[in-house]
């Protein structure tokens, strides 16, 4: 009881330090520059290389200090995958609030897909540079080199900067990570799911994170596994990868005396999807996702009581004017 | 005879944007419906009539093109929950062209070995079918299609046997265009799996195109067409002047690192061809691999292969799928057959 009033206390002395420059013993230039920039960013507008640069480099010192598994108060805004869609993201601000306003948690998969994940990626990372308090970043599948030249990021740093240093200097945040966050001890949060090889939450402070995602190992389960209908653990069909069923999800919670695991990693069509009793749920908050799929998105915002309330949000309409009409043009296809 | 520039009468209804259009055309009926992928209970609906198949991250159940032909009663379509039903559900076997993930092996190693620190759990079994949702689903008759009309081997010898790319390839107005996805899958972000069927109505003939492509990173890349063709004339060489839809289906597949070092080949042979014309698709970057994840750029990569690559079930580096090769089919669309009495008149008439 002590202990959690006194995180509340300290909740309420770091707000007007994130608000009022100069106060937290940051110079008030360059607190001014960072605010500079989050705006720039709000409207879409990339920064230049040198700033993506320093930017990066910034991020790095905060994020390199986080553990494997992040320590997150309640209240908090929970979120899945964003993939890119930059102007779904700002529609997501909206109706949660803007960051430093209200607390963030992001569960990963920041990038690709999506038309904008410079932009997402690098709003994302100035709120982490100026408020580190305030919102938390862990790491997606998708935060991967190997990933992000498939499907897209890649591509979008050589379009937009003619070369692939943007690339290269936010493939060396997403080494910096987290892996996994726990809001008031309660709640468990990760990309994709458990991993046979972690029973307990303090056996994923041993990985070392710092490194490209593996094709194997814990870290690799917790960033791609998903549950499944099944008993027990099942080995996917694809030949990698784990499925988990509701037993092992109960037997985690329970061995680790929490309340839920909020995942992200799979399109829900409602925006999310709670399984095995309530006992996991997945966010997904890429609305019309890859803008063709008609969904709808959903944060998770959780009270200081840990009550749950889920806000469904569509498309933005805003984006419309970047992105491939509904109805492509008729083509002379053969 | 209609020539191109003649244009016959036509009803589109539906304005861009609906979620249902149709054309009524030459004593056609043809729809499409195009909405968002399907919802939860959808979904397990879905699931259920598919006799438990883990359905695509992106079902687009509630979409279709159909074909109505009224004086045949010929009736077609092609829908998500039809190309699904043709998925392999169970353990696959020959022909069916299963594939593992690239790194399966290392990763079954590294749970596998003696003195592994991440050692393989106990694993119940998961249900097997074909994560590829690989379909060789050309569209199907609906129930209430006349069952009197039926695909029959198309003869080589008939020109009218064959889709007409010459023809199809003139610039006449397009009357009507539908493009919709029945699903999509991204493979758990090893690669993807699309369907989508195109349609376009000219005034002399309607032409569809459903084509199915399957990338496994590092390891396969396969497609399925199904072409569709109808001229609104009838068979020139034909004396009973009946009128008939040409079916053509192909698939090819090649592994990954083939078409990657073939299109990456054919940008050098590219920059030296002195007419500066394009003789094979290739990489216009070599250093970027994002046009290996585009449908078209795929397809004519496998196509210009050659066939004892590409379309062979023997050739070595397969999968020995049985969906390779080409078949043509045509339907004769007889009207429909009048029983009882008026049978006599009419063929005395």
């Amino acid at each position: 009881m002590e202990a959690r009033a006194r995180v509340v206390m300290r909740r309420q002395l770091a707000q007007p330090a994130t608000t009022v420059p100069g106060q937290d013993g940051l110079p008030a230039l360059l607190l001014l520059d960072q605010s500079a920039q989050i705006e720039q960013l709000k409207r879409c507008e990339p920064l230049s290389e040198l700033q993506v640069k320093e930017l990066c480099l910034k991020a790095r010192e905060i994020l390199i200090e986080e553990g494997n598994v992040q320590y997150v108060d309640s209240p908090v805004t929970i979120c899945g995958d964003i993939h890119g869609q930059f102007f779904d993201l700002v529609e997501l601000f909206k109706v949660g609030g803007w960051c430093p306003e209200t607390n963030y948690l992001f569960m990963g998969d920041f990038v690709d897909r999506g038309f904008y994940s410079i932009e997402t990626f690098l709003l994302l990372l100035a709120f982490k540079v100026r408020y580190p308090d305030r919102i938390t970043l862990i790491r997606g599948n998708h935060e991967s080199r190997q990933i992000t030249q498939v499907y897209g990021f890649y591509d979008e740093c050589q379009r937009k900067y003619g070369s692939a240093n943007v690339w290269r200097y936010c493939c060396e945040v997403f080494d910096y990570l987290a892996l996994a966050a726990i809001v008031d001890g309660r709640v468990f949060c990760v990309h994709g799911g458990l991993s046979p090889n972690v029973h307990a939450i303090d056996q994923i402070r041993a990985i070392d994170r710092k490194q490209e995602v593996p094709h194997d190992g814990p870290m690799c389960d917790l960033l791609w596994s998903d549950p499944d209908d099944i008993q027990g653990w099942g080995l996917s069909p694809r030949g990698a990868g784990f499925l988990f069923g509701g037993d092992v999800v109960k037997g985690f919670n329970h061995a680790n005396d929490i309340d839920l695991i909020a995942r992200a990693h799979q399109l829900a069509m409602e925006g999310f999807k709670l399984m095995f009793d309530q006992m996991i749920v997945t966010v997904w908050s890429a609305p019309n996702y890859c803008y063709r799929c008609g969904n709808v998105a959903s944060i998770l915002e959780l009270d200081e009581n840990l009550r749950q309330e889920y806000k469904v949000f569509n498309a933005a309409q805003q984006d419309a004017r970047s992105i491939p009409v509904k109805r492509p043009p008729p083509e002379y296809f053969l | 005879m209609a020539t191109t520039s003649q244009i016959p009468p036509h009803t589109v209804n539906g304005s861009p944007g609906d979620p249902t259009t149709s054309i009524e055309i030459q004593g056609w009926v043809i729809t499409s419906t195009s909405l968002p992928i399907s919802n939860a209970p959808e979904i397990d609906e879905m699931q259920e009539m598919l006799h438990g198949l883990p359905i695509p991250e992106m079902p687009f159940g509630n979409n279709s093109i159909a074909l109505k032909h009224d004086a045949s009663g010929w009736e077609y379509s092609f829908n998500a929950l039809g190309a699904l039903s043709e998925v392999k559900l169970g353990k696959l076997g020959d022909g069916d062209g299963g594939v593992k993930v690239g790194y399966a092996k290392e990763w079954m190693q590294s749970r596998l070995e003696p003195n592994s620190d991440t050692p393989m759990p106990e694993t119940s079994p998961t249900k097997e079918y074909d994560w590829t949702y690989t379909t060789t689903y050309p569209g199907r008759e609906t129930k209430s299609s006349s069952p009197h009309l039926k695909w029959t081997p198309a003869d080589p010898e008939n020109p009218s046997h064959c889709i007409p790319l010459a023809q199809l390839s003139k610039r006449d107005p397009i009357l009507y265009y539908a493009e919709i996805m029945l699903y999509e899958d991204e493979l758990h972000d090893n690669g993807s799996s699309r369907l989508v069927i195109r349609l376009r109505v000219m005034p002399t003939c309607l032409f569809i195109l459903s084509r199915l492509t399957v990338r496994v990173d590092g390891v396969v890349f396969r497609t399925f067409d199904t072409r569709i063709y109808h001229s609104f004339q009838p068979d020139p060489h034909s004396t009973s002047g009946t009128l008939h839809v040409v079916k053509e289906c192909s698939g090819w597949e090649a592994p990954y690192d083939v078409v990657k070092r073939v299109s990456e080949l054919a940008y050098f042979l590219w920059r030296t061809d002195s007419r500066g014309h394009t003789l094979f698709q290739h990489l216009p970057n070599p250093n970027d691999l994002t046009p290996l994840t585009d449908a078209n750029f795929i397809a004519q990569v496998l196509t210009q292969l050659p066939k004892s690559v590409s379309q062979n079930p023997r050739a070595k580096s397969g999968t020995g799928w049985r969906g390779l090769g080409t078949r043509v089919e045509v339907c004769h669309l007889n009207p429909k057959p009048v029983v009882d009495g008026p049978q006599v008149a009419v063929d005395g008439a």
